[in-house]
Formats: C-alpha cells, structure tokens, sequence
C-alpha cells in the first residue's frame, strides 16, 4: 500500500513535472482569493466516467410547474405524460451530493452531481434509438457549502431536441422533484450530415448556471451512428469508418468504451484546506489554478502503442486552452462540437473555448514503451476577459504513459462526414440577417444594448429557413457564444475564411478580443422532428457561454416561428 | 485501464492519503460560507452617512440585514441618474419595507466632492426616504470596498473611469449568506422583484406567471434586416 511519503516520491520522481506543478499562478484581482494548496500532479489515473444504464420503461409524469427559479419564475414549458416511441430507452438519473476526491492530498469535497458523480455517467446513443431520461433532483435544500443552488434545468448542449426538453433556463424542477427529458437521438431534419457526435449535459437553471456546473453538473453524451457506430473500429458494415474506439465487456456485465476517451478539462479553485472556492462576487468569469480532466487534478492516462479518439470538451466556467503535445506531436482532428469534420485536420495544437468540443484521433504508434507525452496547455489566461498569450512551456494537464502494445484495426478515413446541404445550398434561402452585440456596459452584460429577460423575444426566426446572424463583440472580451437547437457554419471571422477547424459545424463559437473578432455565422433552423412527427418551433436561448456573463443575463431567446 | 481498475486505483491513492505513520489529524472542516464571505468580501471600513453620522460597513450597515448597494457620485451624468432614479422608483413600490426590510447603502466614488452636506441635498432632490443612506468615506477604503464587492472594470483604464461602475446593485442577504448582483439599468420591477427574493425566504418567494408577466410580454428584434440579393451572391462567390 502507498503511503503518503510514497506518493511524494513518486511526484519527485517524475522531477520536473513536479516542478512545474499547476502552473502560473492565479493573478488575484481584488485579493479576495487564494490560491489553492499544492499537489503532486500525476498521481491519480484519468477516471472514466461509466456508461449511463437504461431502466426498464416506465410511465412519463408531467412536469413540475411549481419549481421556483432564484428570479422567482417557475416553469414555461409545463407539459402532461408525454407519450414517446415504442423503441425508446429509459434512463433514471438522480442529482445527489456525493464526496469526491480531486486529489489524493486534498480532503474529500462534497460535489453535486449526476448519480453523484463528476462528470456524471457517460449516454451511449444510437441514432434511432429515442432515450427519454428522468433526472431526480436529490440536491440538499440546505447545502452547507454555499456553492449552487438546488434547482435544476438540464441542457443536452449540441443535441437536437424539442422547447421543452431542452434545458429552457426557467424550466426547472426543485429537491424532491424530476423532470422528464425526450431525446429523439435523430439528425436535424433527418440530414445524415447532421448526425451528431459529442454532446453534453449540463445544468442551465437562469441566474446559477456558473455555480451549479462548477459544483459538478456535467456529463458526457456521445451519440453514433451507421458510419460513426458504437462498433467503431471493430464495426464490420463496408460503409463504417472505424474510428478508433470499441465496446468492450467485463465479466461483470460492466461496459466500457475502449480506446474512445471522452475528456471534460475544468479549472477550479480550492482553499488552503483544500476545500472548493466559488466567487459569487465575480461576474467577469471565475478561474481556477487547478486543471481538473474528468473530475481528477492533473492525471495520468496508460495507452497502448495504437491509435486513440480523445473527445475533448472545455467544461471549464470562463478559460479558455490551447492543448498541445509535449513531443511535437500533432492531433488529427476529426470533429468540431456536435459533428464529425468532412475530412480530417492535422493540427500541432487546437484552441477550446468554454462549451466547445474538439475531437482528435492521437497516434502513439511510433512512440516507445515507457515514453511519457504530456498534454500540455500554453494559454495563459488571467482573468475573465479573454485569454492572454502563448507561453512556453505552459501547463501539463494529462501525462500519456505508452505502457504496451495493442492491435489497431481501427482508421481515419480521408471523408468523415460529408456536407450535402451547406452554404451553397442555404444561403439562397437567407432572407434574414442579425447582428447580435455583445458588450459590457455599465459592469454588465448586454447582448443589442439588453438584458435577457423571461418576457422579451429578441429573434423570430422561421422554421426550416436559414438566417445569417453576424456576432459581434467590443471592449477587448472574448466571448463563447452558444446558440441553442440549430447548429451553425461559420461564414468569416473577420470577415476572413474562419481557421481549419472552425470550417464545420459548430454550435459554440468565440467571439471578440483581438483574437476572435466578429464572426459571421449561417443557421439553417431546422424544421421537423421526426421520432415524435411535429414541427420544429417554439422558445430556445442563446447566450454567452462563460456561464457568469450567462448568468448576469448576457443571454437572449427566439421563438421558431411555425 | 478498467473502470473498475481506474476507480480502485482512485480509492487507494485516497487511503493511502489518510494513512501517514503520524497519529490522524484531525480532518479539515469546510469554510462556513457567510464567515468566508464576510472575511473576503465585506471590509469593516469607516464611512458617513448623508446625515453626518460615523457608521462601519460591516458592524453597523450589513452585519444581520438585508442590503442592496450601489456606487454613485452626485455629479455623475451618466448611467447614474437613470440608476437613482431606477432605485427611487423601487423604494416607492417597497413603500414601508425600506428600512425595515431592506437597507439601500449608494456609495459616493468621489469622496472629495462628496461631503455628508453634498449627499444630503443630493438625497433630499430624489426624494430618498428612511433605509436609504448615502455615504462617503476614504477614497482607498472605497476603493477597496468596491473591489471587494465585484463592482470593478478589469481593464485599468475603465476601471479608472468611475463612471463605469454605476451599474450594479449588489444584493445581499448578510446572515443568510446569500449574495448576487443584478443591473441598476435593467427595468425597476426586476430589480424590485430580486430584492424582494432577497428579503423572503424561498418559500415565501411570489413566483410564477405573474412575476414574469409583471413585466409585459415584448418582441423586440434588435439588430434584424432584411437580406438583399446581391449580398447573398457576394458570400456565395466567398464560399466556393
């Protein structure tokens, strides 16, 4: 068994990295923070997060409408039983406050989260397959730590989902309460272009989003298709891609993904007790100094000498990375936010803003038994504003051990995902176009010179009809912004072709500072759902996703119009 | 590795934190939330108050109560008479809670000109009543209070600018250890309805339809034009 002295040893061993540690500090603004204690990164292997179970079915219940939001609102959306698919799959997952050990030389937190976990369970969808999730708020009404509150929407960030399953901010459910979410699994308007890939789940009750994702609230949903299957590699269907990534059964009956890694990279903050620190006093974008990778600080990952999919997500509130690969090594990037690239992008690095998702496929073929790879991060950034500059050597975050070997039958195919419908064929039908400002006036977020609010539409775009939106921000912050059920085509950043991997879709996109600038950005608006037939219309947002400018209202709404 | 294998490795590494040859310590205890905040957020500095009287921030103007603050300056000509006159507004539809429910502290940026006599007739013109105080104070302790509280601009040179800190009403509830920050420039009912949520428990919170409807349903689409012809074929020349 290890000791503490043992595990110091280990962290002396593996010398400079110990050194480095979480790297530059934190530059605390108004000297009300601290700056978490140190730890000895590399210790703890990357946990899994496990698959999420399907129940057996049961009857949908109406909604809580009596739920109330810190802005005093209850539910919009309260609808009866709701009759779904007869394939669909049923999942019960419960919002508990559970200890959780960042790291083994910090005292256990108690994080809230899906199952208690962070991240919660990983969903595994098959397109066609509808899953209907009741998530249980089992949060405490009276939490003793002060970080969140127990009210809970929940957004399928990405995913192609009706007004009322989609994490609408007001239309929450309290302690003691559920909600029942419909997930159709289905590419917009049944496009097979828009099949999607990496979703996630995550809280978006109005006002406390920042805190309760913070506090743990995230989860991973991957969802696959005929050509990108669950299969992967292993699928013997001539028209899959066999990507890397399989399946894999325990003898326990336990699944797991094999050589398909999702990973939520966070930064958080811890008092020298080791305890979580939130700043509810700071509404330009709360950093930590800690790199937390799916719920552990700076882990270790052992890979065999083969190809891997490693699904980034940035589930950070209001930090932004750019990762790199301590040995030069490049990242074959195969997918942007919710869908597959059409051809695959090989990069020396990729900047993640908060929400975004980029999938690469990483070869440790010709590297060497023993070798270590670090993933490392080179972007200082020192407060909410926007990210700083490249700086060498940056931050470790994840340490690849290449420990053995395993076959590869797995593949990048030089076509992922081919666009049928894209600008050529949309852009003829835009009769439409916004411009949405985003600004700090006044030491608050406004997008158009306004503050969201629950009674006020600001878009009323038309279903199935494509509208170009131009999203703009001054005064030198960045700002990752997320529209809600349509995805989008960047059309110009700066009015300039965007980067590499900004030309798929995407459903997140950075915007101002000298970097990002204005971008120009094409939404087709989908126009049917299919598992459940009815048209797509209806309340969704779109926002600012450091979620402290979201919940200081840098957030607006349309209603799809029939 | 597993996931079985990945959690137990997890589990280990945590015994094997808890067991060092010394005797256990005993294990930390978490930060109790409404110390942290009052250690970290609301300095204990000198002020006075539009009618001359000599009050600490904390012991005497927060300390047990509800308070909504915001920063001002009597000659400011900016976003500060629309935000008095948002908080005059709110304290009328408050009526006989200002004061007894809920305490508004406006906090001069310029201490200089801003004497005690100056707040007082800057009161009186708005007609601000009993539970509403302005106060004055060391330029640096406000500084620092203002910082402490949230209401600062990252960039130096707007955060220079006192101007910009006007916007903010920061809403507390001390003993409760509840604290949130909404816009001075929003509509005055919003800002009412948030105090009020300040001042209630949460079960005794007005909730629903009604306080969302409060404000009448709009549909205002800012920043929409109509597309032309020509525009569209010049994106469509860009984007082979």
């Amino acid at each position: 068994m290890f000791s503490r002295r043992d595990i110091l040893k280990i962290g002396l061993a593996s010398g400079a990295y110990g050194a480095l540690g979480p790297g530059p500090r934190r530059r605390v603004f108004a000297d009300n923070l601290p700056s978490s204690p140190r730890t000895t990164p590399f210790v703890v292997a990357l946990p899994i997060a496990p698959i999420a179970q399907p129940t057996a079915a049961f009857a949908t219940r109406a909604d809580p409408g009596d739920c109330v939001n810190v802005d005093g609102s209850t539910a919009f959306h309260v609808h009866g039983p709701r009759v779904v698919p007869t394939n669909s799959q049923f999942f019960l997952i419960h919002e508990q406050a559970r200890p959780h050990s960042f790291h083994p030389q910090l005292p256990a937190n108690v994080i809230w989260g899906y199952n208690g976990m962070a991240p919660g369970p990983t969903f595994i969808a098959r397109s066609g397959t509808p899953f209907l999730v009741r998530f249980v708020n089992d949060l405490p009404q009276n939490d003793p730590v002060g970080i969140g509150e127990p009210i809970s929407a929940i957004h399928r960030h990405g995913g192609f989902q009706a007004e009322e399953d989609d994490g609408y901010p007001i239309d929450t459910f309290c302690t003691g309460q559920s909600r029942d979410y419909f997930y159709p699994n289905e590419p917009a308007d049944g496009l097979v272009q828009n099949e999607e890939s990496t979703l996630w789940y995550h809280d978006h009750a109005i006002d406390i989003t920042g805190p309760n994702v913070y506090r743990g609230l995230a989860g991973f949903y991957l969802s696959f298709d005929a050509v990108d299957s669950i299969a992967g590699e292993l699928d013997t269907n001539p028209q899959a891609l066999r990507l890397p990534g399989r399946m894999v059964s325990l003898p326990s009956g336990e699944q797991f993904r094999e050589f398909d890694v999702p990973i939520v990279i966070q930064d958080k903050l811890f008092d020298r007790n080791g305890f979580l620190v939130f700043d509810t006093f700071d509404h330009n974008g709360f950093l930590g100094d800690k790199f937390v990778l799916n719920g552990a600080i700076q882990p270790f990952f052992r890979v065999a000498r083969r190809k891997y999919r490693f699904r980034f997500l940035n589930g950070s509130n209001a930090r932004f990375y750019q990762l790199f690969l301590s040995n030069g090594q490049p990242f074959v990037a195969i997918a942007t936010d919710d869908s597959l690239l059409e051809h695959p992008v090989t990069v020396k690095s990729f900047e993640i803003g908060p929400a975004e998702r980029v999938e690469v496929v990483i070869d440790f073929t010709n590297t060497t038994l023993g070798q270590e790879i670090f993933l490392v991060n080179r972007l200082q950034q020192t407060d909410g504003r926007k990210p700083d500059q490249l700086v060498s050597p940056g931050t470790q975050l994840l340490k690849f051990i290449v420990d053995r070997d395993a076959a590869d039958p797995s593949r990048v195919p030089d076509t992922l995902r081919p666009v049928t419908v894209g600008p050529q064929q949309l852009l003829p039908q835009v009769k439409v176009k916004r411009t949405f400002d985003f600004e700090r006036s006044d030491g608050a977020w406004q997008i158009n010179g306004e503050f969201f609010d629950e009674n006020r539409i600001d878009a009323k775009p038309k279903r199935g009809t494509p509208e170009i939106w131009t999203l703009k921000s001054g005064g030198g912050w960045a700002h990752p912004v997320h529209v809600h059920l349509t995805d989008f085509f960047i059309l110009s950043r700066n009015g300039s072709t965007p980067p590499v991997l900004e030309r798929g879709r995407k459903d997140t996109v950075s915007i101002g500072g000298p970097d990002f600038g204005d971008v120009k950005i094409l939404l087709p608006f989908p126009a049917n759902f299919r598992a459940v037939p009815r048209p797509v219309t209806g309340r969704f947002v779109f926002h600012c996703h450091n979620i402290e400018h979201e919940d200081m209202r840098m957030m607006g709404q349309f209603d799809v119009q029939p | 590795m597993t996931p079985v294998a990945t959690r137990l490795a997890g589990l280990l590494a945590l015994v094997a934190a808890g067991c060092s040859g010394r005797p256990p310590e005993p294990p930390p205890t978490p930060p109790n939330p409404v110390a942290t905040i009052r250690e970290q957020h609301l300095p204990n500095i000198e002020l006075v108050t539009h009618e001359g009287r000599r009050v600490r921030f904390y012991d005497d103007l927060v300390k047990g109560k509800v308070v909504a603050i915001n920063f001002m300056f009597a000659t400011c000509r900016n976003a500060c008479p629309e935000s008095t006159q948002h908080l005059v507004e709110v304290q009328h539809a408050l009526g006989d809670r200002m004061g007894r429910d809920v305490t508004f502290l406006s906090i001069s940026l310029d201490a200089e000109r801003d004497t005690p006599e100056v707040l007082r007739g800057y009161a009186e013109a708005h007609g601000a009543g009993p539970g509403w105080y302005f106060l004055t104070g060391k330029h640096d302790d406000i500084e620092l209070l203002r910082h402490k509280l949230g209401a600062y601009e990252l960039d130096p040179v707007i955060d220079a600018d006192r101007t910009q800190h006007t916007g903010l009403v920061i809403l507390g509830n001390e003993p409760a250890g509840r604290w949130k920050a909404i816009t001075a420039l929003g509509k005055p009912v919003r800002i009412r309805q948030a105090i009020e949520r300040t001042i209630l428990p949460v079960t005794e919170w007005p909730t629903g339809a009604a306080v969302v409807n409060e404000v009448p349903y709009e549909e205002n689409e800012r920043g929409k034009e109509v597309v032309t012809a020509d525009e569209v074929a010049k994106l469509l020349v860009r984007d082979p």
